[in-house]
């Protein structure tokens, strides 16, 4: 086993390979900082991140933007089986700051169906930003559903169970700093 | 959504949990709207037709979820592939077995996936 996967003992034995190591995402994330950089220049952009999975990816993204910015969170409820029972998805965490008129750049770690980016966009896109783009490092197109224009993208991902930098299965190996296919035993536990 | 709707008779359970699913997203969706012809004989009598599960007006997509092995899934995708020829100008899109257990796995519904492994996977 190498050293990345050592170094996180039993969740690096959950991981057949790694698909991105850490060094390839840190670039990439700092090449889309530098473009959000200058595209946003002047403009204030309010960035928001869909909780949890955008955390790590937020703070480092964040930091390789250069120009003033705000910031803010939001949350969704998952398709859990309390949830169900409630029939619909709602936000359980809304955003504090108004982006009426603002220009607002929208984080995800993820999109693979998009049902839920969709909902969010909806939502957001009634309170009437001057702009709303959305950001995404990982993109499944395999599985889409719903035509999400992606303004920024960082990766293609293949249709494999991948964990890691915010990535879970069973709310566990969101704290890899690399992206790892799961051994398949692990989804039979 | 269709929660006012009556439900329709979906012939297989992951039908059935796939729609909900678009129901808690808000996604509207019809189950088998339409029928395509993809054969007919030498009277233009339809002999061979294919009728996708789900259609979502605001995508304008057909959605096709399969449950059968691969090997299994040979028939399904010989239709889907004439379907293709035959309307081009129709979006539709295939969730294989394996796709299916990661989506349904993906939403936490976990015995839902394993009812589709082994033996007990069929049309769907």
């Amino acid at each position: 086993m190498d050293d990345a996967r050592k170094a996180y003992g039993s969740m690096g034995k959950d991981i057949q390979d790694i698909l991105i190591p850490a060094e390839t995402l840190q670039k990439r994330i700092a090449d889309l900082g530098r473009q959000i950089s200058l595209d946003y220049l002047g403009l204030n952009p309010l960035v928001v991140g869909v909780l949890k999975g955008v955390l790590f990816f937020m703070a480092d993204l964040l930091r390789n933007i250069t120009i003033p910015m705000e910031m803010d969170f939001i949350a969704v409820s998952s398709y859990s089986a309390e949830a169900r029972d409630q029939g619909y998805v709602r936000m359980v965490k809304d955003l504090e700051t108004p982006i009426h008129g603002r220009h607002v750049l929208f984080l995800e770690d993820v999109i693979d169906t998009g049902l839920t980016l969709n909902y969010i966009l909806q939502n957001l896109r009634a309170r009437q930003p001057a702009s709303l783009e959305v950001c995404v490092l990982f993109n499944k197109p395999e599985h889409r559903l719903i035509d999400i224009p992606l303004k920024y993208k960082g990766f293609d991902l293949p249709d494999q169970f991948v964990v890691g930098y915010g990535l879970d299965y069973r709310e566990k190996y969101r704290n890899l700093p690399f992206i790892g296919v799961l051994n398949a035993e692990v989804l039979k536990r | 959504m269709n929660t006012k709707k009556p439900r329709p008779n979906f012939a297989h359970p992951t039908e059935e949990a796939f729609a909900k699913i678009l129901d808690y997203y808000g996604i509207e969706w019809e189950y088998e709207p339409r029928s395509f012809s993809l054969q007919w004989d030498e009277n233009h009598q339809v002999i061979e037709a294919f009728t996708p599960d789900f259609y979502l007006p605001q995508q304008d997509l057909y959605v096709e979820l399969t449950t059968l092995k691969p090997k299994l899934a040979h028939y399904k995708n010989r239709k889907l592939r004439r379907l293709k020829e035959l309307y081009p100008e129709v979006n539709i899109k295939l969730f294989k077995r394996r796709e299916m257990q990661k989506l349904l796995i993906k939403f936490g519904l976990d015995q839902e996936a394993e009812k589709i492994q082994g033996d007990q996977a069929r049309e769907g």
